[in-house]
């Protein structure tokens, strides 16, 4: 019997076609968010309003990851993006392989954009071991889903630069406490920001929208 | 499962660099915020390394707990679990979490070569 030292990344695939991937996002000026949520907490909702509300000013771009259907990359070309399914076989997360073949086959008509919004598949767990060369991870959290989440799912919520609690205007029918989360939140990821929203009323719209314009900035003037 | 397929992925490659023959053991550090749930893992390799030669290998996985600090006390060791402590219990001060992101394959035990 032999044994030998390997001291490799298991993702070592993954992170390399990441790097990859943020170098080209670094060269083009293109700040990427990779969005990680349970399915059903508004991730494709909350893009039709900021779609709405940005995409006068800047070139916007959507990936949708899914096990089947093509109805979320549908719903942002309707709102008026260039969008593209990534379906994943059955897998329950995006890689990043998967993400650089889709753009490498759009070619021009994702080149360039100012936001790339990857829609990871609905999983709060497999999705957060995946690097796809974003600037930031967003964590979605509905008021729907139960207020003791970030702590049951530690690994998301303190590798999200960004939560945003979604569906706001249902708080008056459900037992959520937004104090809560945010303690929660504080303790996983002191440096991160909320946001509270409703993508259906536009409540906390703006403030999700002018922290993208910031960060864009951000990521422009470093370069 | 994808997981436990580049596990096996890098086990395979490093007994065959080595010359070696079929997979006993490969050891494996996940950390407490790797996402990755152990017993989960350990049932995904054996399904990926069914029916193959090596079948019967064995994944060992290191538990890698994160750690919670506090600036004016240092680590806080009193933290149970798989739970988090909003404050210091000692002196209120807010924690930071570090580490707990591992999720590294350390070593690979095979038979000699074929």
């Amino acid at each position: 019997m032999t044994q030998v030292d390997v001291k490799k990344k298991i993702l070592e695939g993954n992170l390399a076609a990441a790097a990859q991937l943020r170098a080209g996002f670094r060269a083009s000026g293109t700040l990427v968010i990779n969005m990680i949520s349970s399915p059903g907490s508004g991730k494709t909702t909350l893009l039709e309003g900021t779609i709405a509300r940005l995409k006068a000013l800047y070139r916007l771009g959507g990936l949708d990851g899914d096990i089947a259907t093509e109805r979320d990359a549908e719903r942002l070309r309707k709102a008026g993006i260039p969008a593209r399914q990534i379906l994943t076989g059955g897998a329950c997360h995006l890689d990043s392989r998967q993400v650089m073949s889709a753009l490498d086959d759009e070619g021009e008509r994702f080149a360039g954009l100012d936001i790339l919004f990857i829609e990871n598949v609905g999983n709060l767990i497999c999705p957060t071991s995946y690097d796809l060369g974003e600037d930031y991870k967003v964590a979605l959290l509905s008021v729907t889903e139960g207020d003791d989440k970030p702590f049951k799912y530690p690994a998301i919520f303190s590798k999200a630069a960004v939560t945003v609690i979604t569906k706001t205007d249902l708080l008056p029918y459900v037992d959520f406490d937004v104090a809560t989360v945010r303690s929660e939140l504080s303790t996983l990821r002191p440096d991160g920001a909320v946001f509270e929203l409703s993508s259906r009323s536009g409540t906390g719209m703006d403030a999700w929208c002018d922290d993208l314009t910031r960060r864009l900035a951000g990521k422009r003037s470093a370069a | 499962m994808g997981v436990a397929q580049e596990i096996f992925r890098i086990g395979r490659e490093s007994a065959d660099a080595n010359g070696g023959g079929r997979l006993a053991t490969v050891t494996v550090a996940v950390g407490e915020l790797a996402a990755i749930e152990p017993d989960l893992l350990s049932f995904a390799w054996e399904a990926v390394t069914a029916d193959g030669p090596d079948a019967g290998s064995r994944l060992v996985v290191e538990w890698r707990p994160a750690r919670q600090l506090c600036g004016a006390c240092g680590e806080v060791a009193e933290r149970a679990a798989g739970s988090w402590l909003r404050l210091c219990p000692r002196c209120g001060l807010p924690l930071r979490i570090e580490g707990g992101d591992d999720l590294d394959v350390l070593h690979v035990e095979f038979e000699e070569g074929p």
